[in-house]
Protein backbone atom coordinates (compact mmCIF):
# COMPACT_ATOMS: atom_id res chain seq x y z
CA UNK A 1 0.00 0.00 0.00
CA UNK A 2 0.83 3.73 -0.44
CA UNK A 3 1.84 5.70 2.62
CA UNK A 4 0.43 9.13 2.44
CA UNK A 5 2.53 11.71 2.57
CA UNK A 6 3.45 14.00 5.68
CA UNK A 7 1.47 17.47 3.86
CA UNK A 8 -1.61 15.05 3.33
CA UNK A 9 -1.99 13.83 6.36
CA UNK A 10 -1.18 17.54 7.23
CA UNK A 11 -3.93 18.92 5.48
CA UNK A 12 -6.56 16.43 6.55
CA UNK A 13 -5.33 17.10 10.25
CA UNK A 14 -6.18 20.69 9.82
CA UNK A 15 -9.40 19.72 8.43
CA UNK A 16 -10.34 18.26 11.45
CA UNK A 17 -9.74 14.04 10.79
CA UNK A 18 -8.56 13.10 14.14
CA UNK A 19 -7.03 9.61 12.14
CA UNK A 20 -5.06 11.93 10.17
CA UNK A 21 -3.32 13.97 12.76
CA UNK A 22 -2.95 10.20 14.88
CA UNK A 23 -1.10 8.73 11.75
CA UNK A 24 1.22 11.78 11.60
CA UNK A 25 1.83 11.27 15.44
CA UNK A 26 2.19 7.42 15.00
CA UNK A 27 5.11 8.20 12.38
CA UNK A 28 7.03 10.69 14.08
CA UNK A 29 6.79 9.78 17.94
CA UNK A 30 9.50 7.34 18.13
CA UNK A 31 12.07 9.81 17.13
CA UNK A 32 10.64 12.83 19.10
CA UNK A 33 10.54 10.21 22.58
CA UNK A 34 14.28 8.93 21.79
CA UNK A 35 15.41 12.46 21.21
CA UNK A 36 13.84 13.04 24.07
CA UNK A 37 15.03 10.77 26.42
CA UNK A 38 18.82 11.94 24.57
CA UNK A 39 18.15 15.53 25.47
CA UNK A 40 16.78 15.20 29.13
CA UNK A 41 18.11 11.88 29.95
CA UNK A 42 15.26 10.69 31.50
CA UNK A 43 12.39 8.79 30.23
CA UNK A 44 9.16 10.47 32.19
CA UNK A 45 10.51 13.95 30.97
CA UNK A 46 11.18 12.76 27.29
CA UNK A 47 7.16 11.69 27.25
CA UNK A 48 6.30 15.06 28.94
CA UNK A 49 8.25 16.88 26.43
CA UNK A 50 7.08 14.57 23.61
CA UNK A 51 3.30 15.47 24.23
CA UNK A 52 4.02 19.28 24.16
CA UNK A 53 5.67 18.92 21.03
CA UNK A 54 2.93 17.42 19.74
CA UNK A 55 0.56 19.93 21.17
CA UNK A 56 2.61 23.03 20.01
CA UNK A 57 2.88 21.14 16.36
CA UNK A 58 -0.83 20.92 16.28
CA UNK A 59 -1.78 24.17 17.26
CA UNK A 60 1.33 25.42 15.00
CA UNK A 61 0.30 23.20 12.20
CA UNK A 62 -1.98 25.58 9.68
CA UNK A 63 1.51 27.85 9.89
CA UNK A 64 3.57 25.19 8.31
CA UNK A 65 3.97 26.47 4.77
CA UNK A 66 5.95 23.26 3.42
CA UNK A 67 8.65 25.12 2.81
CA UNK A 68 11.28 22.96 3.92
CA UNK A 69 10.88 19.21 5.35
CA UNK A 70 7.64 18.21 7.81
CA UNK A 71 10.56 16.29 9.72
CA UNK A 72 12.92 19.65 10.10
CA UNK A 73 9.89 21.62 10.65
CA UNK A 74 8.84 19.10 13.37
CA UNK A 75 12.22 18.69 15.02
CA UNK A 76 12.72 22.49 15.42
CA UNK A 77 9.42 22.95 17.37
CA UNK A 78 11.17 20.37 19.16
CA UNK A 79 14.08 22.06 19.91
CA UNK A 80 12.51 25.25 21.14
CA UNK A 81 10.10 23.23 23.27
CA UNK A 82 12.86 21.81 24.51
CA UNK A 83 15.19 24.82 25.69
CA UNK A 84 11.96 25.78 27.50
CA UNK A 85 11.63 22.66 29.11
CA UNK A 86 15.54 22.79 30.14
CA UNK A 87 14.29 26.45 31.59
CA UNK A 88 12.10 25.33 33.31
CA UNK A 89 14.02 22.79 34.97
CA UNK A 90 16.83 24.64 35.04
CA UNK A 91 15.65 28.13 35.22
CA UNK A 92 19.43 29.36 36.60
CA UNK A 93 21.53 27.53 34.25
CA UNK A 94 22.48 29.00 30.73
CA UNK A 95 22.08 27.26 27.10
CA UNK A 96 26.15 27.26 27.05
CA UNK A 97 26.99 26.56 30.25
CA UNK A 98 27.94 22.97 31.41
CA UNK A 99 25.46 21.07 33.24
CA UNK A 100 25.91 20.07 37.15
CA UNK A 101 26.97 16.56 36.92
CA UNK A 102 23.57 14.31 39.02
CA UNK A 103 23.39 10.91 39.62
CA UNK A 104 22.22 8.91 37.04
CA UNK A 105 18.47 8.29 37.99
CA UNK A 106 17.21 4.91 37.93
CA UNK A 107 14.93 6.10 34.93
CA UNK A 108 17.68 6.56 32.65
CA UNK A 109 19.56 3.25 33.71
CA UNK A 110 16.36 1.29 33.20
CA UNK A 111 15.64 2.55 29.28
CA UNK A 112 19.25 2.67 28.52
CA UNK A 113 20.41 -0.86 30.48
CA UNK A 114 19.46 -2.70 27.23
CA UNK A 115 22.28 -1.00 25.23
CA UNK A 116 25.98 -0.55 26.87
CA UNK A 117 26.43 2.04 23.37
CA UNK A 118 23.66 4.03 24.19
CA UNK A 119 24.15 4.34 27.60
CA UNK A 120 27.97 5.29 27.29
CA UNK A 121 26.90 8.02 24.22
CA UNK A 122 23.92 9.15 26.47
CA UNK A 123 25.12 9.34 29.32
CA UNK A 124 28.29 11.43 27.83
CA UNK A 125 25.89 13.83 26.24
CA UNK A 126 24.26 14.76 29.23
CA UNK A 127 27.68 16.13 30.38
CA UNK A 128 27.34 18.50 27.48
CA UNK A 129 26.09 22.19 27.28
CA UNK A 130 22.28 22.36 25.40
CA UNK A 131 23.56 23.75 22.75
CA UNK A 132 26.19 21.52 22.01
CA UNK A 133 24.13 18.42 22.63
CA UNK A 134 21.44 19.76 20.37
CA UNK A 135 24.06 19.66 17.66
CA UNK A 136 25.07 16.64 18.08
CA UNK A 137 21.50 15.10 18.60
CA UNK A 138 20.36 16.43 15.36
CA UNK A 139 23.45 15.80 13.46
CA UNK A 140 24.50 12.12 14.46
CA UNK A 141 21.34 10.97 15.28
CA UNK A 142 18.83 13.41 13.16
CA UNK A 143 20.96 13.04 10.65
CA UNK A 144 20.97 16.64 9.32
CA UNK A 145 23.01 19.24 7.54
CA UNK A 146 24.78 21.78 8.97
CA UNK A 147 22.57 24.37 7.00
CA UNK A 148 19.77 22.30 8.73
CA UNK A 149 20.77 22.12 12.10
CA UNK A 150 21.62 26.06 11.58
CA UNK A 151 17.97 26.93 10.64
CA UNK A 152 16.46 24.56 13.10
CA UNK A 153 18.49 26.17 16.32
CA UNK A 154 18.78 29.21 15.06
CA UNK A 155 22.13 29.92 14.65
CA UNK A 156 24.83 30.09 11.88
CA UNK A 157 25.92 26.78 10.32
CA UNK A 158 29.95 27.81 10.65
CA UNK A 159 28.65 28.10 14.84
CA UNK A 160 26.85 24.79 14.32
CA UNK A 161 29.99 23.13 13.07
CA UNK A 162 32.15 25.09 15.61
CA UNK A 163 29.78 23.62 18.48
CA UNK A 164 29.98 20.19 17.06
CA UNK A 165 33.98 20.35 16.92
CA UNK A 166 33.71 21.48 20.37
CA UNK A 167 31.37 18.45 21.85
CA UNK A 168 33.15 16.46 20.04
CA UNK A 169 36.30 16.96 22.08
CA UNK A 170 34.58 16.72 25.30
CA UNK A 171 32.38 14.05 24.50
CA UNK A 172 35.43 11.88 23.65
CA UNK A 173 37.57 12.87 26.89
CA UNK A 174 33.84 12.06 29.09
CA UNK A 175 33.94 8.57 27.68
CA UNK A 176 37.53 7.89 28.00
CA UNK A 177 37.07 8.97 31.49
CA UNK A 178 34.09 6.93 32.34
CA UNK A 179 35.33 3.97 30.35
CA UNK A 180 38.67 3.90 31.13
CA UNK B 1 38.03 25.93 -3.33
CA UNK B 2 39.77 27.96 -0.45
CA UNK B 3 41.75 26.13 2.50
CA UNK B 4 39.05 25.30 5.19
CA UNK B 5 40.36 25.16 9.00
CA UNK B 6 40.13 22.03 10.92
CA UNK B 7 36.13 22.67 12.04
CA UNK B 8 35.17 23.23 8.37
CA UNK B 9 37.57 20.37 6.79
CA UNK B 10 35.86 17.80 9.28
CA UNK B 11 32.44 19.56 8.67
CA UNK B 12 32.85 19.39 5.23
CA UNK B 13 33.91 15.61 5.59
CA UNK B 14 31.39 14.60 7.14
CA UNK B 15 28.75 15.56 4.56
CA UNK B 16 30.76 14.25 1.82
CA UNK B 17 31.26 17.49 0.03
CA UNK B 18 35.17 17.37 -0.08
CA UNK B 19 36.56 17.68 -3.03
CA UNK B 20 39.86 15.97 -4.81
CA UNK B 21 41.86 19.33 -3.70
CA UNK B 22 40.39 18.74 0.25
CA UNK B 23 40.01 15.11 0.32
CA UNK B 24 43.90 15.34 0.07
CA UNK B 25 43.91 18.06 2.34
CA UNK B 26 41.85 16.31 4.95
CA UNK B 27 44.05 12.85 4.76
CA UNK B 28 47.38 15.15 5.01
CA UNK B 29 46.01 16.70 8.26
CA UNK B 30 44.69 12.99 9.91
CA UNK B 31 48.28 11.66 9.18
CA UNK B 32 49.85 14.59 10.81
CA UNK B 33 47.77 16.09 13.26
CA UNK B 34 47.20 14.04 15.87
CA UNK B 35 44.42 16.02 17.57
CA UNK B 36 42.68 15.93 14.46
CA UNK B 37 42.71 12.71 13.77
CA UNK B 38 41.29 11.79 16.82
CA UNK B 39 38.30 14.04 16.17
CA UNK B 40 37.84 12.49 12.86
CA UNK B 41 37.72 8.69 15.21
CA UNK B 42 35.53 10.51 17.61
CA UNK B 43 33.42 10.89 14.49
CA UNK B 44 33.21 7.44 13.38
CA UNK B 45 32.94 6.01 16.63
CA UNK B 46 29.85 8.19 17.33
CA UNK B 47 28.60 7.68 14.02
CA UNK B 48 28.86 4.12 14.54
CA UNK B 49 27.41 4.58 18.06
CA UNK B 50 24.26 6.41 16.81
CA UNK B 51 23.65 3.44 14.15
CA UNK B 52 23.38 1.05 16.42
CA UNK B 53 21.44 3.21 18.95
CA UNK B 54 18.94 1.07 19.98
CA UNK B 55 15.47 3.39 20.55
CA UNK B 56 13.18 3.09 23.43
CA UNK B 57 9.87 1.80 22.67
CA UNK B 58 7.27 5.01 23.01
CA UNK B 59 5.21 3.99 25.99
CA UNK B 60 1.60 4.32 25.25
CA UNK B 61 0.26 7.55 25.97
CA UNK B 62 -3.01 9.73 25.69
CA UNK B 63 -2.42 11.00 21.64
CA UNK B 64 -5.84 11.99 21.29
CA UNK B 65 -4.91 14.63 24.22
CA UNK B 66 -2.86 16.92 21.86
CA UNK B 67 -5.67 16.61 18.90
CA UNK B 68 -7.75 19.15 21.75
CA UNK B 69 -7.50 22.31 19.87
CA UNK B 70 -9.01 20.08 16.09
CA UNK B 71 -12.66 20.33 17.50
CA UNK B 72 -14.88 21.17 14.79
CA UNK B 73 -15.01 24.94 14.75
CA UNK B 74 -18.29 26.36 15.89
CA UNK B 75 -20.80 28.06 13.47
CA UNK B 76 -19.59 31.64 14.85
CA UNK B 77 -16.09 30.37 14.68
CA UNK B 78 -16.42 30.55 11.31
CA UNK B 79 -13.54 31.82 8.66
CA UNK B 80 -15.60 33.36 6.20
CA UNK B 81 -17.30 35.60 8.58
CA UNK B 82 -14.60 38.59 8.50
CA UNK B 83 -15.05 38.36 4.76
CA UNK B 84 -18.63 38.24 4.89
CA UNK B 85 -18.77 41.10 7.12
CA UNK B 86 -16.46 43.33 5.11
CA UNK B 87 -18.60 42.34 1.60
CA UNK B 88 -21.70 43.16 3.38
CA UNK B 89 -20.63 46.72 4.72
CA UNK B 90 -19.70 47.27 1.21
CA UNK B 91 -22.61 46.76 -0.39
CA UNK B 92 -24.06 48.86 2.44
CA UNK B 93 -22.15 51.48 1.33
CA UNK B 94 -23.02 51.11 -2.09
CA UNK B 95 -26.63 51.32 -1.09
CA UNK B 96 -26.07 54.07 0.43
CA UNK B 97 -24.51 56.18 -2.32
CA UNK B 98 -26.42 55.24 -5.10
CA UNK B 99 -29.48 56.58 -3.62
CA UNK B 100 -30.92 53.21 -3.16
CA UNK B 101 -35.14 52.83 -2.10
CA UNK B 102 -37.25 50.01 -1.21
CA UNK B 103 -40.72 51.11 -0.62
CA UNK B 104 -43.58 48.33 -0.18
CA UNK B 105 -47.25 50.01 -1.11
CA UNK B 106 -50.23 47.53 -1.16
CA UNK B 107 -48.04 44.49 -1.01
CA UNK B 108 -45.96 45.67 -3.92
CA UNK B 109 -41.94 46.17 -3.65
CA UNK B 110 -40.68 48.98 -5.38
CA UNK B 111 -36.86 49.12 -5.36
CA UNK B 112 -35.06 52.31 -7.18
CA UNK B 113 -31.91 53.70 -7.40
CA UNK B 114 -30.62 57.27 -7.92
CA UNK B 115 -33.69 58.74 -6.93
CA UNK B 116 -33.24 62.75 -7.01
CA UNK B 117 -33.70 63.04 -3.27
CA UNK B 118 -31.58 66.43 -2.75
CA UNK B 119 -35.00 68.47 -4.05
CA UNK B 120 -36.91 66.37 -1.51
CA UNK B 121 -34.68 66.84 1.34
CA UNK B 122 -35.02 70.67 0.42
CA UNK B 123 -38.44 70.74 0.01
CA UNK B 124 -38.38 69.44 3.53
CA UNK B 125 -35.78 71.34 4.72
CA UNK B 126 -37.89 74.75 4.03
CA UNK B 127 -41.15 72.99 5.26
CA UNK B 128 -39.25 72.56 8.68
CA UNK B 129 -38.03 76.25 8.63
CA UNK B 130 -41.11 77.14 7.53
CA UNK B 131 -42.89 75.90 10.67
CA UNK B 132 -40.42 76.44 12.57
CA UNK B 133 -40.71 80.21 12.17
CA UNK B 134 -44.41 79.85 12.53
CA UNK B 135 -44.27 78.44 15.41
CA UNK B 136 -41.40 81.19 16.57
CA UNK B 137 -43.28 83.99 15.55
CA UNK B 138 -46.57 82.76 17.87
CA UNK B 139 -44.10 82.13 20.78
CA UNK B 140 -42.91 85.21 19.92
CA UNK B 141 -46.22 86.67 20.23
CA UNK B 142 -47.44 85.04 23.28
CA UNK B 143 -44.43 85.88 25.07
CA UNK B 144 -44.66 90.00 24.18
CA UNK B 145 -48.41 89.71 25.07
CA UNK B 146 -47.40 87.92 28.29
CA UNK B 147 -44.95 90.63 28.89
CA UNK B 148 -47.63 93.43 28.01
CA UNK B 149 -50.43 91.95 30.30
CA UNK B 150 -47.53 91.75 33.28
CA UNK B 151 -46.40 95.55 32.72
CA UNK B 152 -49.99 96.45 33.23
CA UNK B 153 -50.67 94.62 36.61
CA UNK B 154 -47.55 96.24 37.69
CA UNK B 155 -49.15 99.53 36.91
CA UNK B 156 -52.26 99.14 38.51
CA UNK B 157 -50.79 97.69 41.16
CA UNK B 158 -48.49 100.65 41.56
CA UNK B 159 -51.23 103.20 40.65
CA UNK B 160 -53.39 101.64 43.57
CA UNK B 161 -50.78 101.32 45.59
CA UNK B 162 -50.15 105.11 45.53
CA UNK B 163 -53.40 106.15 45.34
CA UNK B 164 -54.47 104.17 48.72
CA UNK B 165 -51.02 105.34 50.25
CA UNK B 166 -52.22 108.86 49.36
CA UNK B 167 -55.34 109.14 50.72
CA UNK B 168 -53.86 107.18 53.89
CA UNK B 169 -51.43 110.27 54.40
CA UNK B 170 -54.25 112.84 53.90
CA UNK B 171 -56.56 111.20 56.58
CA UNK B 172 -53.21 110.97 58.63
CA UNK B 173 -53.07 114.80 58.31
CA UNK B 174 -56.40 115.19 58.78
CA UNK B 175 -57.01 113.96 61.99
CA UNK B 176 -54.05 115.38 62.96
CA UNK B 177 -55.27 118.93 62.17
CA UNK B 178 -58.57 118.33 63.68
CA UNK B 179 -56.53 116.87 66.66
CA UNK B 180 -54.48 120.17 66.67
CA UNK B 181 -57.51 122.49 66.43
CA UNK B 182 -59.06 120.17 69.37
CA UNK B 183 -56.48 121.32 71.44
CA UNK B 184 -56.41 124.83 70.59
CA UNK B 185 -59.94 125.23 71.39
CA UNK B 186 -59.65 123.39 74.27
CA UNK B 187 -56.33 125.29 75.71
CA UNK B 188 -58.34 128.80 74.35
CA UNK B 189 -61.92 127.60 76.30
CA UNK B 190 -59.28 126.85 79.72
CA UNK B 191 -57.87 130.24 78.77
CA UNK B 192 -61.41 132.01 78.68
CA UNK B 193 -62.84 129.66 81.20
CA UNK B 194 -59.75 131.45 83.68
CA UNK B 195 -60.27 135.13 82.46
CA UNK B 196 -63.65 134.98 82.71
CA UNK B 197 -62.84 133.49 86.70
CA UNK B 198 -60.42 136.40 87.11
CA UNK B 199 -62.76 139.11 85.50
CA UNK B 200 -65.63 137.96 87.88
CA UNK B 201 -62.89 137.43 90.95
CA UNK B 202 -61.60 141.34 90.27
CA UNK B 203 -65.82 141.99 90.26
CA UNK B 204 -66.34 140.93 92.83
CA UNK B 205 -63.64 142.10 94.89
CA UNK B 206 -63.90 145.90 93.87
CA UNK B 207 -67.63 145.89 94.51
CA UNK B 208 -66.40 144.71 97.90
CA UNK B 209 -64.37 147.74 98.26
CA UNK B 210 -66.19 150.27 96.81
CA UNK B 211 -69.66 149.66 96.07
CA UNK B 212 -71.29 151.70 93.01
CA UNK B 213 -68.56 154.74 94.20
CA UNK B 214 -67.72 155.55 90.85
CA UNK B 215 -66.66 154.10 87.93
CA UNK B 216 -64.95 150.92 88.90
CA UNK B 217 -61.88 150.49 86.61
CA UNK B 218 -61.56 147.07 85.58
CA UNK B 219 -57.83 146.04 85.40
CA UNK B 220 -56.80 144.47 82.31
CA UNK B 221 -54.23 142.09 82.17
CA UNK B 222 -52.77 139.80 79.54
CA UNK B 223 -52.73 136.65 81.80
Amino acid sequence: MFEKSDEHLIQKALSGNKRAWLNLIKRYEAQIYNYGIRMTGNNHDALDLMQEVFISVFRNLANYRGDGSFRGWLFKIAHYRCIEFYRRKKPHQGLEDSPEIESTEPSLEQVLAKSQHNHQLVEAMQRLPMSQKAVVELKFFGQFTFDEIAEQLGISSNTAKSQLYSALAKLKTFMEVEYA
Amino acid sequence: MPNLNEQQLLAAWMEGELDDQQRQAFEQRCAQDEEFAQQVQMVNSTLLKAQDYQAAEVPNWDRASTFEQGEQTKWWQWSGFPALSTALSIFAVVLVFSGFEAQVENGQLTVSFNKNRSSDVQMIVDQRLAEFQQNQQLAMNAYAQSLREQQLDASTQLTNYLLASSRQERKEDFGELIKFINEQRSEDQIFYARQLNQLQQEIFDSANAQPWSGEASLPVTNE
